[in-house]
Formats: structure tokens, C-alpha cells, sequence
């Protein structure tokens, strides 16, 4: 057996010498040999005629070897996922899991929009108006506080749940699933909310949800490595009685810890109804399922109190550099659900079967 | 608190054993758009009435859920059903059950397979989905026409693969090239699907955009992806007069783009019409009327030119 005394709080202090690399760096590795993989295609494949995906040797567009413009989608396309990641990934350290962001996404959306909606639109009183005049063009505030006190009642139900009741967090966080799928086509029974005003609307445009993205990772990164509240989540996760004998308060932490995750869900709802204009029942499809899998891909461990931000932003850039690769061969669309299943499954039995020869060496 | 309560629930199983006709509705989904105005339809029209309740359930996509609710509204002696199936090869068996049972049953929407087949007090109202896709792309096509556009280079976006109307109205692009009924000839550069959203819509736009190919037109099988396509245009500083976009459905935010001159073409499926027939098809059944077996209620072209008639439709 490995030096048990030597996994420290979280594995991050996990054995350097046995360790080689962190683990960052192995999703690193990933992602640039996905890149090159795409890459070789563009260059293999006959109907490619020779193209690059992130390159662009002829400076023909931007006037920069780069592809910018793929550049950006790459990143543009996991922003708002990846927002909601970052809250999964410190309650999967945690040794917990929530099910319950998706449609949370969906929900917040339209109650978020039904207060960000404006009066005209295109001289006209607004067709898809929720409440009466006094909801018109209301200061941009008023709906990212609702939309985050929305979040925040949501996560606090979520933790209360888990930490006073017991229930495994997958039931309690399947059981908000359902209630906030259905809360999203109650509020306006189905229909779209739609024509947020300019200011609502300048939350979630161009790359500003890149920016949102990234200012949240680097907050969250900072939270778990050097304060009291990342020490606590990754104390419980490793080992949950410990904890508690060393006299944290579990149950206090567990509510914040989900709470601040259906926090940022309900953030990505403000910038993803900002960004498309428009918030829809059905929104956030699957958003829950892609989140956690940002964060496994980034190296954060089912099991609780491994893992880091860094890593699940990683996690989120594989994503990103997939889906624009399919586009990019043009694979066809019937193939590429089956193709990112495939990476998915295949990144984490890599990852397991590194770690296990790791602990073994 | 409680003798209210009670008092009220009492009243209101009164209101419904009196001479009421009851039509229970099974919806595929009530998260959709387009069938959430159906569904309005279907509701409003019953409340104009006198004497009709409707009670409306979502089968959340999933045909086994769908069929539960058809046997539990026969065990609760509604006088008919009206099924929005989930699976259109799968209505056979809600045919037969409701058959077994006697309960007159109309079919909305989506065309069941079993459509030739359909037993004296079983009805079908629907728009046919070989219109829409036709209806867009020779639209579009005399646009680009009219442009001046010659050969014209397009890029097709597809709605969720497992979906009949995906299918047809895909099918329909191929269909109005390859019969000649366009009016330029057409390069494909690329087809995708986008699920019908208008997130992955500008994704996939976006990512279109970065590949650097010259396009003169998007051809969406919905609004809301045809409106995500914009808007990942928009951000890229495309003039929307050079490119000709074109979507299925006339959604309030479609026709907002349009005045806005960003959306070209949608086509305009009378989804209140569709549920008001069904449950005037359910009602006349229910009251051993006969009444057309196959009703079906056109698709209509919007272009700028007449949109001002569809601003209050949907």
C-alpha cells in the first residue's frame, strides 16, 4: 500500500515524488493531443483540402496565424456549462453530487427574464410581457438578485436535505431535478419569455460570458486552495467523520457548499437567457450531466476530496475543442453524440488506470 | 381551515359530475413552444364553451407514460381522448385501447402511423409537415433568385434528429433541389443539427463562421434556430441583408426579427387551429357526429411582405 499519511487534505499534497506531474497537467496533455488529432484530420481527410482548425497560415482573416475566430468558439461554447461546473466540481469534492443544475437553468431563465424584459420592441409593447408595466426596464439588478436569491433558496433547500435528513445527495438533488423543470414551465405555463432590455442584454454578449467564465474560475480556484472553505470541502470529501471529529461543522458547510453551486448554476441562467435573449422552459438540457463531466474529465474524482478548478476548467476547454472539431470535419451528426460518449468514457478509464498505477508505484 | 377545504373540494368535484363533457389531452411535452400555443388552443377554446372540461396531461416525452395516461382517462369515463402521441409508430396500441373502450379518440399534430386504418370514432387534425420545409426553401430560393444569387452556397441546420418533423423538413430541402423547384442552383456546404435551440444554434453558427467559407444562405428547420444562426452572425459583423436566413413556426421573437430585417423566411403553422379542431373533432365524435377523419389545416409562407397578419397568431 502506498504511504496512506502522505494523501493529506484533498491530494494536495498527494505524494509529489510517486506523482510525477500533477494532474493538470495529464488533462493538458489530453487536450493538446485532441487538438492535434483534429489537426492530422484536417489534414488527412481528402475533402479537407488541407485545412487547419486552430491555425490560420495564410493571416487571410485576422491577420494573426491564429484562427481567432475558432479560437473563441471553442471557448464561447463551454463558457456557460462551465460556469455551472465550477459549482459541481467543489460539491463533487465534497463527496457529493447535484443533479439538480440543469433544470435550475431552465427555471431561474424564466423568472430571471420576466423581470429584465422591456417595454418596446421595434415600437410595439413587448408580445411576450409576463408582468404589467411595472416590470418594464427595470435596473439591470433586479433580475441577477432574483435570479441569484432564486439560486441561493434552491441550494440552501439542497443542502438542508443532504446534511439534516440524510437522503444521498443523487435523491435529493434528482427530487430538485424534477421540481425546477417543473417550476420552469409553470411560471409562464410554457411559454417563452422574451426582448430583455439593452442593458439585461449587454450581461451575456459577444464574449462576455468567456469573461464571466473565467473571473469565476479564478475566484473559485482562490476559495479552494487557499481559504478555510476550500480546506473544509476538500476535509469532508476525503474523509467526512474526521472531519467532523476535528471539530468542522459538516452540516453548516454542506449547505454552503451547495448553496454557492445552484448559485453560479442560476448566474449561467442570467448570462445563457442574456446571451440568447430569451428564456424557454426547456433550457438547460442536460447542462447538469455535461457540467459533471467537465469536472471528471478535469481529473475531479466521484469519490470526493480530489480535484481542482484548474483541472475542471481544462475539462470544460476538451469539451469546447470536440465540438468544434466535429464542425470542423463536418463528421456527421448522427456520429457525434456517439463520439463524445466514447471520449468521455475513454478520458476517465484513462485517468483511473493512471491513478491506480500511481498509488501502486 | 379544514370545513373549507373541504367545502372546496367538494364544489368542485360537483362542477365536474355535472352535465359537463370531459375530454382528457395527453401532450408529448408540455416544454415546447409550439405545442404549448396547441395546447392553448385546445384550452381556450373549451373555456369559450359551455359544459366542456378539459383536463391536460404531459407525457414528458415518453410513450410508455403516454399510454398509462389514455388507459387512466378510459377507467375515469372521459366522453374522448385527445393524444398528442410522443412516437407517432407507436399509437396502435392507444388505437386499440381506446377502441376496446368505446372512447372516441383524436389525434393532433403528429400523423399516426396507423392514419388509414382509423376506426369510425378515431379523427386526425393536423398541418401537413411536407408543406413547411417546401414552403421555406422555395421561398428562399426565389429570394436568392431575386438577389441575383446564382449559384447560391447554404448551410442547412437540422432540429433533433429523432424528430419526424427534423426528418421531413430536411427531406423537403432535398426534395424542392433535386425536383428543380428551386429557382438557383444550390451548394451545400454543410448540415448539422442544433436540436432545435437557439444556444447550440449560435454555437454551431459560430463555429461555422470560423471554418472562413463564403455563404449566402442558412436554411433552419425551426425559428429559434434560424434566430440563434442570426444573432452568432450579428456578432460576427455580417450585414443580415447579404445572407438570406429562413425558419419553420412564425414565433413571436422570429417575427420581432423580421421586422428588424435579420429573418427573411418563416412558414406559420396554425397551432391554435390545430388544437381547436381536435377538440371539435372530439366533441362531435363524443356526441356520435360524424366528422372528416383526416383535417388538415394548411401551412402559411410569412415574409416580410404579409407578416403583419401573423403579429397576434402565436
Amino acid at each position: 500500500m502506498a504511504d496512506q499519511t502522505s494523501h493529506g487534505i484533498g491530494g494536495l499534497t498527494y505524494d509529489r515524488k510517486k506523482r510525477g506531474w500533477p494532474n493538470e497537467a495529464n488533462v493538458f496533455i489530453a487536450l493538446v493531443a485532441i487538438i492535434l488529432i483534429f489537426e492530422l484530420l484536417g489534414q488527412v481527410l481528402p475533402y479537407m483540402n488541407n485545412q487547419s482548425m486552430l491555425f490560420d497560415f495564410n493571416e487571410a482573416r485576422d491577420g494573426t496565424i491564429l484562427n481567432m475566430a475558432r479560437i473563441k468558439i471553442v471557448i464561447l461554447q463551454v463558457a456557460i456549462i462551465g460556469i455551472i461546473s465550477l459549482g459541481v466540481t467543489q460539491v463533487i469534492i465534497l463527496g457529493g453530487i447535484d443533479l439538480s443544475s440543469g433544470p435550475l437553468v431552465g427555471a431561474a431563465a424564466m423568472i430571471v427574464m420576466s423581470f429584465a424584459q422591456t417595454e418596446l420592441v421595434n415600437g410595439q409593447l413587448n408580445p411576450k410581457a409576463v408582468f404589467g408595466p411595472w416590470s418594464f426596464d427595470l435596473p439591470v439588478l433586479a433580475p441577477i438578485l432574483v435570479g441569484l436569491a432564486f439560486g441561493a433558496m434552491i441550494g440552501l433547500i439542497n443542502g438542508s436535505l443532504i446534511a439534516f435528513t440524510g437522503i444521498p445527495p443523487f435523491i435529493a438533488t434528482l427530487g430538485m431535478f424534477l421540481i425546477c423543470r417543473g417550476i420552469s414551465q409553470w411560471w409562464t405555463k410554457g411559454q417563452p419569455v422574451s426582448f430583455p432590455s439593452d442593458q439585461f442584454a449587454a450581461i451575456g454578449s459577444g464574449m462576455m460570458p468567456v469573461v464571466w467564465f473565467i473571473l469565476l474560475a479564478i475566484v473559485l480556484s482562490l476559495l479552494m486552495k487557499y481559504t478555510v472553505y476550500g480546506k473544509h470541502t476538500y476535509a469532508i470529501g476525503s474523509n467526512e467523520d474526521a472531519a467532523r471529529m476535528s471539530g468542522i461543522n459538516v452540516k453548516g458547510h454542506k449547505m454552503m457548499v451547495y448553496m454557492i453551486a445552484s448559485m453560479l448554476a442560476a448566474f449561467a441562467a442570467i448570462v445563457l437567457s442574456s446571451k440568447n435573449l430569451t428564456a424557454q422552459a426547456g433550457m438547460g438540457q442536460f447542462y447538469e450531466l455535461y457540467a459533471i463531466a467537465m469536472a471528471v474529465i478535469g481529473g475531479v474524482s466521484l469519490r470526493g476530496g480530489r480535484g481542482s478548478i484548474v483541472g475542471t476548467v481544462l475539462g470544460a476547454m476538451v469539451f469546447g475543442v470536440i465540438q468544434s472539431g466535429f464542425t470542423f470535419i463536418k463528421l456527421d451528426a448522427f456520429y457525434q453524440l456517439m463520439a463524445m460518449g466514447s471520449i468521455i468514457i475513454g478520458a476517465v478509464v484513462l485517468d483511473q488506470y493512471r491513478q491506480r498505477r500511481a498509488t501502486l508505484r | 381551515m379544514k370545513k373549507t377545504l373541504t367545502v372546496a373540494a367538494f364544489a368542485s368535484l360537483m362542477s365536474t359530475t355535472a352535465m359537463a363533457e370531459t375530454i382528457g389531452v395527453s401532450m408529448a411535452l408540455f416544454d415546447d413552444n409550439f405545442l404549448t400555443v396547441l395546447r392553448n388552443g385546445i384550452q381556450e377554446q373549451a373555456d369559450g364553451m359551455d359544459g366542456v372540461d378539459v383536463q391536460i396531461e404531459d407525457a414528458q416525452n415518453d410513450v410508455a407514460r403516454q399510454l398509462d395516461q389514455i388507459n387512466n382517462f378510459v377507467a375515469s369515463g372521459v366522453d374522448a381522448i385527445i393524444v398528442n402521441p410522443v412516437d407517432t409508430s407507436a399509437t396502435e396500441a392507444m388505437t386499440q385501447a381506446a377502441e376496446a373502450a368505446g372512447v372516441p379518440l383524436v389525434y393532433v399534430n403528429r400523423q399516426p402511423i396507423n392514419v388509414d386504418t382509423l376506426p369510425d370514432n378515431q379523427a386526425f387534425v393536423a398541418s401537413n409537415e411536407v408543406e413547411s420545409g417546401t414552403l421555406e426553401t422555395i421561398a428562399m430560393c426565389d429570394q436568392l433568385a431575386a438577389e441575383g444569387t446564382d449559384p447560391a452556397r447554404v448551410y442547412i441546420m437540422m432540429g433533433e434528429l429523432s424528430n419526424q418533423a427534423a426528418v421531413v423538413r430536411t427531406q423537403d430541402i432535398d426534395d424542392v433541389i433535386a425536383n428543380g423547384q428551386c429557382a438557383v442552383e444550390i451548394e451545400e456546404i454543410d448540415r448539422q443539427t442544433a436540436n432545435w435551440s437557439r444556444e447550440q444554434a449560435n454555437s454551431l453558427m459560430t463555429n461555422w463562421l470560423s471554418s472562413g467559407e463564403s455563404f449566402d444562405a442558412v436554411i433552419a428547420n425551426n425559428d429559434e434556430m434560424a434566430l440563434g444562426a442570426i444573432q452568432a452572425m450579428k456578432a460576427a459583423g455580417i450585414g443580415m441583408d447579404t445572407v438570406v436566413v429562413g425558419g419553420v413556426d412564425a414565433t413571436q421573437d422570429a417575427l420581432a426579427a423580421m421586422q428588424a430585417g435579420d429573418l427573411d423566411v418563416t412558414v406559420f403553422q396554425n397551432a391554435a387551429a390545430q388544437g381547436g379542431g381536435a377538440l371539435e373533432a372530439a366533441l362531435a365524435l363524443a356526441n356520435g357526429e360524424d366528422v372528416e377523419q383526416k383535417v388538415y389545416v394548411p401551412f402559411e409562407l410569412v415574409t416580410p411582405d404579409n407578416m403583419a397578419d401573423y403579429m397576434s397568431s402565436n
